[in-house]
């Protein structure tokens, strides 16, 4: 039995909702005001990856279907934004409206075998998108496109705007401030997409097709519209964190990490780890992996920070031999990831009915 | 002719592998009914150990057979302590705790045996630049003879044991109905972590004759190898031993075909890209493979 129970909607209730919203504007503030421009920067890697993880949720949280290939939708957003802007001499607003729209495309097409197969199989059929998206850019017949195994360089975005609500933007720190609040930009879209279509008829079709196929497609739901849209839509929100890397570094190559299968993986990891199915679930994850990721790197050099002495004896950073550690004991303590633990955990506490 | 027998002979000696592996991933399909994203790694991770073992000085025969063992009983582990517990929850948790041994144990064999300075790893089998025969105007490398030789010699092992043994019975027993094997007595948890096992000890015998061809050891060994067992047992129809094996040495000649008569189609870099597209074609146009069952399910 809960300690305290408050009714939905009740004073309390909001108070405690307006009290949420203000932690998350503080923070939100925090970063590109008091933080080093460095540590601005790995917020940003974060903030791309909860769109990454938010648009794999769609399709693997909510209706079931494993994607490992979304990798190669994060490509298809550098890849678009690169050329386009590189070689046809396009805006990277305008790069990046397209991008999504191939990604929407292809999400469709690759989704096409999910209407028939399902479970590994289909994992199968994304694993095959994602290690073929890289060799696709280096295959010499599309050298003239892709630039090959060489990558696409220069592509950066650097004609930052002056708004004075951003404060001043000059050189490196100013980079740093603006693509934040440009990836924050990206994100609110993101999360509003996201929210707008779980918490609605489509939503709720959704998680009928994860939980009860047969059983969705006998109180009408569309399976293979449904599947192929939610596929598409995802497959276009993961192109614009791709864009939004190429625009803030200006490199495009084939084996970037976020390209290759790793990049499905990690993605997979985030929403894992913050937790499926949830819309914070990625949010919460994409910070926990990127934390993880900058306090393990140099672990590896003895008497570094203080589990330096845990991994002397690697040659390699530890971080990722931490995460799958952490990734598989989560799949036994909390199999929702963070955000469900902490649910299940508050509830003890407050419950709001 | 001789460059035509040349491809044929190349890969049928490439496909022996594809179909080791993919026989590794039937014969845990067939008894949990998972794909063992891991299966891969698991092999590489055995085969850094076999090179460790003969590094301390062992022959290398006896270090795969060492290998093989801890992968054995390692594989077996895994299915008893980790698979099972999360298998419980849902199929979902079972593929993220296997992405997870994927990562895991690719990173833990960098970390151990250092990412960027690849080991030497010997050959099985003599491999030195005169040991060849030409028949027919195809070189036919003693390496290559020698694993088309060991895996046939695998695969005829296998098929006696599960069609032979009272355990390939009790195996067979379970990848038809597990819930009514148990019931008749047979040690479902038993089978289940002896087929992880059998798969994993496999595994550490394909790496290392892998490892023989390439000469070195790093933790990428069987990335692709494990991308050309999936085709193949795709192919093959996910639960029929017999259709690994065919559609395994099939996908090498193919591939070895395509790559050889169209270089500057194929060539080396989209070698993988035959591999990705036969999954691709056989799951959107005949989902159960060449020989694999329908699967009739009740509603």
């Amino acid at each position: 039995m809960a300690l305290v129970t408050i009714k939905k909607n009740s004073p309390q209730h909001i108070v405690l909702r307006v009290l949420a919203v203000a932690a998350v504007l503080i923070a939100v503030l925090w970063v590109p005001t008091k933080m080093a421009t460095g540590d601005i920067d790995s917020m940003t890697n974060a903030l791309a990856l909860v769109i990454a993880a938010s648009a794999l949720n769609l399709v693997i949280g909510y209706t079931g279907l494993i994607s490992i290939g979304h990798s190669a939708f994060f490509g298809v957003g550098t890849y678009a934004t690169g050329v386009l802007v590189s070689k046809y001499g396009w805006g990277h607003g305008w790069s990046m409206v397209l991008g999504a729209l191939i990604a929407f495309i292809i999400g469709c097409v690759v989704a096409l075998p999910a209407l028939r197969i399902k479970g590994i199989y289909l994992a199968l059929v994304t694993l095959a998108v994602a290690v073929l998206f890289p060799t696709l850019v280096k295959w010499p017949k599309l050298e003239w496109l892709t630039n090959g195994a060489r990558g696409i360089s220069g592509v950066r975005y650097d004609k930052l705007p002056s708004l004075p609500i951003l404060g001043d933007l000059k050189g490196r720190d100013g980079r740093a401030v603006f693509f934040y609040w440009f990836a924050i930009l990206l994100v609110a879209i993101t999360v509003l997409v996201c929210r707008g279509i779980v918490k609605s008829r489509v939503g709720r079709a959704l998680i009928a097709i994860r939980d009860n196929e047969i059983g969705a497609e006998v109180m009408g739901v569309n399976l293979a519209a449904t599947k192929t849209i939610v596929f598409g839509v995802s497959a276009a929100l993961t192109s614009l964190a791709g864009s939004l890397s190429v625009a803030r570094t200006g490199v495009v190559t084939a084996d970037g990490v976020n390209l290759t299968l790793l990049g499905s993986i990690i993605f997979l990891v985030v929403m894992v780890v913050g937790g499926a199915a949830t819309l914070t679930g990625p949010i919460v994850g994409a910070f926990v992996y990127v934390w993880v990721d900058n306090y393990t790197r140099d672990a590896s050099a003895s008497g570094n920070g203080p589990i330096g002495w845990l991994f002397d004896w690697s040659a390699i950073s530890p971080a990722t031999i931490i995460l799958s550690a952490a990734l598989i004991l989560l799949m036994f303590v909390a199999p929702d990831g963070v955000v469900g633990l902490i649910k299940r955990i508050s509830r003890k506490f407050v419950v709001i009915r | 002719m001789g460059r035509f027998l040349q491809y044929v002979f190349d890969g049928l000696s490439s496909g022996a592998i594809y179909s080791l592996l993919a026989l590794c991933l039937v014969v845990v399909y067939r008894g949990t009914g998972y794909l063992n994203f891991a299966q891969g790694e698991m092999a590489m991770f055995c085969t850094f150990l076999v090179w460790q073992i003969h590094d301390w000085g062992l022959p290398l025969w006896l270090a795969v057979i060492v290998g093989m063992g801890v992968g054995y009983v390692a594989g077996a582990g895994v299915e008893m302590f980790v698979i099972r517990p999360v298998a419980k929850r849902s199929p979902f948790a079972v593929f993220v705790v296997a992405i997870g041994l994927f990562l895991g144990l690719n990173s833990l064999a960098g970390a151990i045996w250092g990412a960027p300075p690849q080991e030497i790893m010997p050959s099985l089998f003599p491999n030195e630049p005169k040991d060849f025969q030409t028949i027919l105007g195809a070189t036919w490398r003693y390496q290559s003879i020698g694993i088309l030789l060991v895996g046939l010699a695998v695969t005829g092992a296998l098929f006696a044991l599960f069609n032979k043994t009272r355990f390939g019975l009790a195996m067979r027993a379970v990848a038809s109905n597990a819930e009514s094997a148990r019931l008749v007595g047979v040690n479902t948890g038993r089978v289940l972590a002896a087929s992880w096992g059998i798969a994993a000890a496999i595994g550490a015998l394909a790496g290392t004759m892998v490892a023989g061809t390439t000469g070195e050891v790093s933790p990428g060994l069987m990335f692709s190898y494990f991308v050309y067992a999936s085709a193949a047992a795709t192919l093959g129809g996910f639960d029929s031993l017999k259709g690994a094996v065919i559609a395994g040495l099939s996908i090498g000649v193919i591939e070895d075909m395509v790559a050889g008569y169209a270089p500057e189609w194929i060539g080396q870099e989209m070698r993988l890209g035959v591999a990705l597209i036969i999954i691709l074609v056989v799951l959107l146009i005949r989902p159960t493979g060449l020989f694999g069952e329908q699967k009739v399910a009740r509603v």
